[in-house]
């Protein structure tokens, strides 16, 4: 034993050497890496919102941009990485799922209290779950349809029971459905808990001015709360991009939403600013209409069109499209261009689209040929619809137009409002419509409501067995490989029949004064600003 | 008189009658289902419907305005989308914009009066040509453009006034002056053009009569002559100018309070237009129709408390 411990002394003596080598090195690397600012606590963080949110009830909000609201005072059960992994938030783990994918046990953290100093529990969970499926009006009751019952086992435990496999459902929970409301306010409130809206969060609400901002001051009761460094946020609504980029600027505010695309080299430049790129989720696109005759939802038939009867014109019509010089000429080359439903920032992008063609530069040569093999005479007119009456969107179609003139299609723009257009949309009153989407991290949020037949966004009127079979499929299997092997086939249908052509996926820039370290934007585009704080 | 007030006001129930159909009507006449600009991203049926029942659009016509007009005659005009109540958000917007006017009125006037009466006095010289440039340049200038040459210089490159938003007189005086000041010169500046070129024609007027002829006959300093005597009957022109715009500065302030941010109640009305926000549409204009005709009722009793041959004459028309 001694004799073998003299043999391997020089071994341990040369190791412990090393180990302290290696220690030193990295101690002397962290002293130089450049370290995160200090942040002082206190002061009032204003951030400038594109849009106004509707209204602050997780069950009843419809807007995109409410939910950055609700990212500072309405934790949910899951919550998004950077990478836009789901990650427990108010839950303690990931759902546990049975062998037949029809019960969800979901262990909840424990020791957590609402904003109104009430206990955040199981009967809580279960509370604002029924109501989202049960209240008038609810907008989450479709995304958690397939929930038959919620139950609770003591008060840390919830089971959800469900009439069919629902692979999405987490990502559902990851969003405003797994907003958990306090059962006290929910008591006091009523259908106007919107007024007064009481959840888990580092924030609480303190007011609101309809049309000017919202206030949310740092909660007392928060479990994180020494995470937590701003006294208040100030949410003002400024739907004017300048007015926002100016009053960036002028030091009114310090994080500006979304900055038009104009703006983005002016606040590139200044010094006293960052801007913080998100490549969003989502995705910009054509929908071609192929069997919308008299609005979604209804059967669907061939409208007629040439564009609607012949996929070689369809065909024809995307190799038109020069994806890198319409994001270059249209938007300064601020976007990515890209050829599928599922963004490069999504975790499903690899796998999914592993394969799949994607030309981001025209092929006029093919077009022609297509447009010659569908024996449609040239040139074939088609009218493209505008959901804006902006210059960017007006540009976007003239750069369409001359594209499509290239190739025998004679594009007609028709601009109006996006409300108008959204109209149109839905009732089939339309050729192409140039319209995106804000995505959604499950893939099913960005495919099925577009392309299946019961899709309540199925603007193109589109319907096709096998692709239904497939989503439907992706829907109840809950392993990440079958679902990718799903999805590719999806991809691989739509990419053929063509009911939509995905043009690029927007980056959004946010603009963010120095003076406030901390603030982040992943990739379903919200503005992340709980935890940022002042530089000392 | 009282057989005249209640004629009047029987006439301004007509008017408010007439103008809750005609905008009952004309929002309902928009392009685009409200439902679907409700329901934000969601287009799920059971989403749209449920909007549809919530805000009455499932019904027939005359069902809702009865609805909306009897709810109204107590003082509720409904939530908006945002579920906040509209009569609230439109007595909170109220002031706002008044205040605007009255501001822009005041820069207008502190302007306009004494650039018009100097270059009425120097009639030809300069000063006057300086004065008329200054009017012509102060009608040609768009509100937007202005606004945003203030925003960027004194906003953005030297930090003295903030470029936009706004801030309540009653929580902080001085903030609320600093937030009010560029709009109000904004809207000020094509306001005192107005009465610069007002104020010098009544000047003009004055100056030549024979009043103000007998005045210096009289051996009255020059001072005495313009201040006194032509300004004084002057300023009754202005005053009626000054009263008119203030009326159309209310409702003009659209543009403005966009630019600058300021939460008033133009803005309002444009983001509820946008947002297809019906219960909002509807009450902004209920309440300005019924501004109007109350404004104009309150001025008929007070011209028939003045000159009680006008309220003969209405009695015999």
């Amino acid at each position: 034993m001694t004799r073998s411990l003299g043999r391997r002394t020089p071994l341990v003596l040369a190791l412990v050497a090393l180990a302290a080598l290696v220690a030193t090195a990295v101690a002397a690397a962290r002293a130089n890496a450049p370290s995160a600012p200090a942040i002082r606590n206190g002061g009032t963080l204003t951030i400038g919102l594109a849009e106004e949110p509707d209204a602050l009830d997780p069950t009843l909000a419809r807007t995109f941009v409410g939910r950055m609201v609700f990212l500072a005072t309405c934790e949910k059960l899951y919550d998004l990485d950077s990478h836009l992994n789901i990650v427990p938030q108010l839950a303690a783990s990931l759902p546990t799922v049975s062998k037949d994918k029809l019960t969800y046990t979901i262990k909840l953290r424990s020791g957590i209290k609402f904003n109104d100093g009430t206990p955040f529990n199981a009967a809580a969970v279960k509370e604002s779950l029924e109501r989202d499926l049960t209240l008038k009006g609810s907008v989450r009751a479709s995304e958690i349809s397939p929930i038959k019952s919620v139950s609770t086992q003591g008060s840390n435990t919830v089971v959800l029971h469900l009439s069919s496999p629902y692979s999405p459902l987490t990502a559902q929970l990851a969003d405003r459905s797994g907003m958990v409301m306090s059962p006290k306010a929910l008591a006091a409130e009523g259908t106007n808990f919107a007024q007064h809206p009481v959840c888990v969060g580092p924030f609480m609400f303190k007011d609101r001015v309809a049309g000017d901002h919202i206030t949310l001051v740092k909660s007392p009761y928060y479990y994180a709360k020494n995470k937590v460094h701003f006294a208040s946020i100030v949410y003002k609504i400024m739907t004017d991009p300048s007015a926002r980029t100016q009053a960036l600027k002028a030091g009114d505010i310090q994080v500006e939403d979304r900055i038009q695309a104009t703006d983005v080299p002016s606040i590139q430049k200044d010094k006293n600013f960052q801007t913080i790129k998100s490549v969003t989720i989502g995705y910009q696109g054509l929908t071609l209409n192929i069997g919308n005759k008299s609005g979604v939802g209804k059967p669907y038939s061939n409208v007629g069109t040439p564009i609607a009867k012949s996929r070689d014109v369809r065909a024809a019509f995307e190799d038109a499209l020069d994806r890198t010089t319409i994001n270059k000429v249209v938007f300064g080359g601020l976007n990515q261009p890209g050829c599928f439903p599922i963004a490069p920032s999504s975790a499903w992008f690899s796998a999914v689209t592993k394969g799949l063609p994607c030309n981001l530069h025209a092929n006029d040569a093919a077009a022609k040929q297509l447009i010659k093999a569908s024996g449609i005479p040239t040139p074939i007119t088609v009218h493209l619809l505008l959901g804006g009456t902006d210059p960017v969107n007006a540009r976007l179609g003239q750069v369409i137009q001359a594209m499509e003139k290239q190739v025998g299609i004679n594009v007609s723009i028709e601009a109006t409002d996006f409300t108008t257009s959204l109209n149109r949309g839905t009732s089939g009153q339309f050729d192409t419509y140039a319209v995106g989407w804000s995505g959604r991290v499950d893939p099913d949020g960005n495919i099925y409501s577009f392309v299946a037949t019961p899709g309540t966004l199925n603007y193109s009127g589109y319907s096709n067995p096998r692709l239904d079979y497939i989503l439907n499929g992706a829907r109840k299997s809950l392993t990440t490989k079958s679902r990718d092997t799903l999805y590719h086939a999806a991809l691989q249908v739509i990419s053929t029949d063509k009911p939509l052509i995905y043009l690029y996926y927007p980056v959004d820039y946010f603009g963010v004064s120095k003076k406030v370290t901390g603030v982040q934007a992943y990739g379903d585009g919200l503005i992340r600003a709980q935890f940022a704080g002042y530089v000392k | 008189m009282g057989g005249f007030l209640l004629r009047k006001a029987g006439a301004a129930l007509v008017v408010v009658f007439c103008a809750s159909v005609l905008v009952f009507v004309g929002v309902r006449a928009l392009p685009g289902d409200p439902a679907i600009a409700l329901s934000g991203e969601s287009n799920d049926p059971a989403v749209l419907a449920a909007v549809r029942h919530e805000y009455g659009l499932d019904r027939p016509l005359p069902v809702q305005y009865a609805k909306w007009v009897w709810r109204a005659l107590q003082g509720n005009l409904g939530l908006d989308d945002r579920r906040l109540p509209v009569a609230h958000t439109i007595v909170s917007r109220i002031p706002i914009s008044l205040e605007l006017a009255l501001l822009s009125v005041l820069v207008g006037m502190v302007i306009g009066i004494p650039a018009g009466v100097i270059a009425a006095v120097r009639r030809g010289k300069p000063s006057d040509h300086a004065a008329t440039t200054f009017a012509l340049v102060g009608l040609s200038l768009p509100h937007f453009w202005l606004g945003l040459l203030m925003i960027i210089v004194f906003a953005v490159d030297l930090h003295w006034l903030p470029s936009g938003g706004y801030v309540s007189f009653g929580a902080h005086p001085i903030s609320n002056l600093e937030h009010m000041a560029m709009p109000a010169i904004v809207l000020g500046t094509g306001l005192s053009a107005v009465l610069m070129r007002q104020m010098r024609s009544s000047m003009l007027t004055s100056l030549g009569a024979d009043y103000v002829r007998t005045a210096r006959a009289k051996g009255l300093s020059e001072w005495s002559v313009v201040c006194k005597h032509a300004f004084r009957n002057s300023l009754i022109t202005v005053t009626t100018v000054v009263g008119l715009q203030l009326g159309a500065l209310i409702s003009g302030v659209v543009i403005t309070e966009v630019i600058f941010v300021i939460p008033g109640f133009g803005h309002l009305t444009i983001d509820a237009i946008t947002a297809r926000d019906y219960t909002t549409i509807q009450g902004v204009v209920l309440v300005t129709a019924t501004g109007y005709v109350l404004v104009n009722l309150l001025v008929d009793v007070v011209y028939s408390l003045l000159n009680p041959r006008i309220r003969v004459s209405g009695g015999s028309a």
